[in-house]
């Protein structure tokens, strides 16, 4: 028992990057009832490029996070437009958008010279482009329908093993690793005998402010209350004029910036970087909505740090091996108990 | 908000996770695949002074001149070989996934020693052909491999795979096509007796791990350790089951065993528990990523006494991976670059000419590997896969940049151990 102050500090930090991957899911669960299977694989993008912006540009630690978010940002943009979108409304755009993507992936993982590559990922690039404009500025869908629930969820199964698979084609299948002296590793001691490292207290730190600054978007702007309207009901921000499209694209960018963060944290934190990385997280993030809430992005931070605790609790006074089985089994008691979660609103019924 | 597909979406959650984790098929998560393979590795160079007596079935009988690679000191007279055409090698190395740390190095030395050879004319007018294949360091991908090799390549003998757990999985294919499989870097237990086919090259973790036991308990001179050994690998488990036997021999107390899974990245709530107890050194079997991991997070914890490993930490990659928190890490190996074995010096010299970089362990047995089966092949004056066999089987006091190589009536290796320790990045003796 004499480790508990140390075991909660541990739990503490990994929850806040915990809360920090699900609040993505969570607000495009929220908004747009999309279980998005393929977040993980979003973060895992994210830490990559973070890797690829501190080895290979060479940039400092502070300046890699905002592409790495950016980045993912628009990795999400991307898997809507060609994963999501064309299950509800079809358009010429969405083809062009399409072809272009199987044009820049065959420039991308193709056995050429480099030049011919780079070409034919240029050339799949700016077709892709002009696919996201035509699809944007489209006036009438070439089909569109009510999507029916699980389908873009298992749309986002075929995403994440595509995003996976080019990751290992791009990267390679092995375990990459940031430069050892990056950070200081010097830990921090902590009364209760509890030490600290700093890139642990580091991503407690921008975990937080970011989920706090996401609150202050989602309920103080603009566009983060244009995200609640189509939450609450997507015709009627469609009749009271909200650009459905638009901010169905700025939720993605937000989801993928909140997961890229998070990955390149934890993937700096642990040091271990994969393009499997993303599945272990994925199922503890599909916990911490399902028992937070699904919506609820404080639910979401509440579960998340409870789940965190668990994952090291569990470890700490059972079996390595039982850690997913207790994790699992809090998400069985929550769909027992209380299968809103915690701070779920219930089933409203709407006239 | 839609609660009504909330069962449909735990069902494909418990798919998915059912796929993904696991050794799915797009994901090798960094598989402990050195495990056995890597181990064993000849060890012991000649001049390692305490290493215990070379397998007493060393018989003077010299079974054939020792593989007249250049590496070797070239003393074997060339039997008449009337070979010719072109000899079929397969190799199955893990180039991808957790284990490719190993691996690539496998794949540079018997490519180097193949090289070697068809070029000095060993095999009379015969060539060896090497086709090498990836297993991407799970079983799932060793298993068509070694299907590959010994079916449609109808290779006669195919080194490796580097994992135990792979080798565990495929040997057995080969086997049963009554094809010779090489274990170079297999450290498990329950390698050789998989089939008589089936060689080892690499010191198992029951001949290294006492040595490191005792060396190390006498240095150190420490009586309560805590263990932490990964529980889902066959090598890892093989090592903690010796380190926990030679552990009881030596009278130390194990204070608490902690177990972890490859592919984990957070090991500190074991570490905690470990810290809490005290121990006076951390005994650690795991294999490379997962080793650099507990290494710096031990660190970062502040655990400070000595980390003690088995063959997982051979690679110099080691240092790489874990940074300032691999010093001062201690394992012990099956060879030492600085080694006085016959042809150790040309060989290193060799390979660093030739990849600008010092060969490792594994590459040291690898090499090895390869040039003993290029005597075996001398010595049987044919090319099928039963004569390449029981000429393996009768080699004995072999010079290889491994020492004095033997093997044993079960066709496993038999050299001394050393016991290494990293130092500014670099592996030294440990003294």
């Amino acid at each position: 028992m004499e480790q508990l102050p140390q075991q909660l500090m541990n739990g503490i930090w990994q929850g806040a990057a915990l809360a920090l991957f699900a609040m993505g899911y969570t607000l495009v669960f929220g908004s747009l009832d999309i279980v998005n299977l393929a977040h993980g694989a979003t973060y895992m993008w994210g830490a990559f490029i973070g890797f690829v912006a501190v080895t290979r540009l060479g940039l400092p630690l502070w300046v890699a996070i905002p592409p790495a978010m950016l980045g993912a940002g628009v990795i999400a943009i991307l898997l809507d437009r060609l994963a999501f979108k064309p299950l509800r409304s079809l358009t010429v755009g969405g083809l062009v958008l399409w072809g272009g993507f199987l044009v820049f992936l065959l420039g991308v993982v193709g056995h050429w010279d480099n030049t011919i590559k780079t070409g034919i990922a240029v050339v799949g690039a700016l077709v892709m482009a002009l696919g996201l404009l035509l699809d944007y500025r489209a006036a009438s869908p070439l089909r569109q329908r009510a999507v029916p629930p699980l389908a873009p969820m298992i749309a986002s199964i075929g995403a994440s093993i595509v995003m996976i698979s080019v990751a290992q084609g791009v990267f390679g299948a092995q375990v990459s690793r940031f430069p050892p002296r990056l950070f200081p590793t010097a830990p921090f001691s902590l009364p209760g005998d509890t030490v600290i490292a700093p890139i642990q207290v580091l991503v407690l730190a921008l975990s937080l402010l970011l989920i706090v600054a996401l609150r202050q978007l989602i309920t103080k702007s603009r566009a983060g209350r244009a995200i609640r309207a189509i939450a609450w009901s997507e015709r009627t921000a469609r009749l009271l004029g909200i650009n459905v499209d638009l901010v169905i694209a700025q939720t993605f960018l937000l989801a993928g910036a909140l997961a890229g963060a998070a990955g390149v944290l934890l993937g700096l934190a642990f040091n271990r970087l994969e393009p499997v990385m993303g599945n272990e997280v994925e199922l503890a993030g599909l916990t911490v909505i399902i028992v937070g809430g699904m919506g609820s992005i404080g639910g979401a931070a509440l579960a998340a740090f409870l789940v965190g605790m668990i994952r090291v609790l569990s470890v700490a006074y059972f079996d390595s091996s039982f850690r997913d089985a207790f994790v699992f089994g809090l998400l069985i008691l929550m769909l027992l108990a209380r299968p809103s979660g915690l701070l779920g609103r219930g089933r409203v019924v709407r006239a | 908000m839609n609660i009504r597909f909330l069962g449909p979406i735990i069902a494909l959650t418990f798919v998915v996770a059912a796929c993904s984790p696991s050794s799915g098929p797009a994901a090798p998560t960094a598989t402990s695949v050195p495990a056995t393979a890597a181990k064993p590795a000849a060890t012991a160079p000649a001049a390692a002074p305490a290493a215990p007596a070379a397998s007493p079935a060393a018989s003077p009988a010299a079974p054939a001149p020792p593989a007249a690679s250049p590496a070797v000191a070239g003393s074997a007279a060339k039997p008449s070989a009337n070979l010719t055409g072109e000899i079929p090698l397969g190799a199955i190395w893990s180039l991808t996934g957790g284990a490719a740390v190993y691996g690539a190095v496998q794949k540079n030395a018997t490519e180097m020693a193949v090289d070697e050879i068809n070029k000095s004319g060993t095999l009379g007018a015969a060539k060896i052909k090497l086709i090498t294949e990836d297993d991407r360091s799970v079983k799932e991908g060793a298993i068509p491999a070694m299907e590959k090799l010994t079916g449609q390549d109808k290779v006669v003998v195919v080194l490796g795979p580097t994992l135990s757990n792979s080798a565990k999985a495929a040997d057995p294919v080969a086997q049963d096509r009554k094809v010779v499989v090489v274990a170079v870097s297999n450290t498990a237990d329950g390698i050789v007796e998989m089939g008589d086919y089936v060689f080892r090259v690499s010191l198992p973790e029951s001949a290294v791990v006492p040595n490191t036991v005792s060396v190390t308990k006498n240095k150190i001179g420490y009586t309560k350790v805590a263990v932490m050994y990964g529980d889902d690998d066959a090598f890892t488990k093989a090592g903690y089951d010796v380190f926990k036997s030679s552990l009881e021999k030596n009278s130390v107390q194990i204070l608490t065993t902690e177990t972890f899974k490859k592919g984990d990245t957070d090991f500190s709530a074991q570490l905690t528990k470990i810290k809490a107890q005290g121990p006076q050194a951390l005994i650690v079997s795991a294999l490379a990523e997962e080793a650099a991991g507990i290494m710096v997070q031990a660190r970062q914890l502040g655990i400070t006494v000595p980390i003690i490993g088995g063959n997982g930490f051979n690679s110099p990659q080691l240092a790489k991976l874990a940074g300032p928190a691999a010093e001062g890490a201690i394992s012990g190996a099956a060879w030492f670059i600085s080694a006085d074995a016959p042809g150790n010096a040309a060989f290193v010299k060799a390979y660093r000419e030739r990849y600008n970089s010092d060969p490792d362990q594994f590459a040291a047995q690898a090499y090895a590997g390869t040039n003993l089966i290029v005597t075996a092949i001398r010595n049987a004056g044919a090319t099928d896969s039963k004569s390449i066999r029981d000429a393996l089987a009768k080699l004995k006091d072999q010079d290889t940049v491994l020492g004095k190589f033997s093997f044993s009536d079960q066709r496993d290796a038999i050299h001394t151990p050393v016991v290494q320790v990293v130092k500014n990045g670099k592996f030294e003796l440990y003294k």
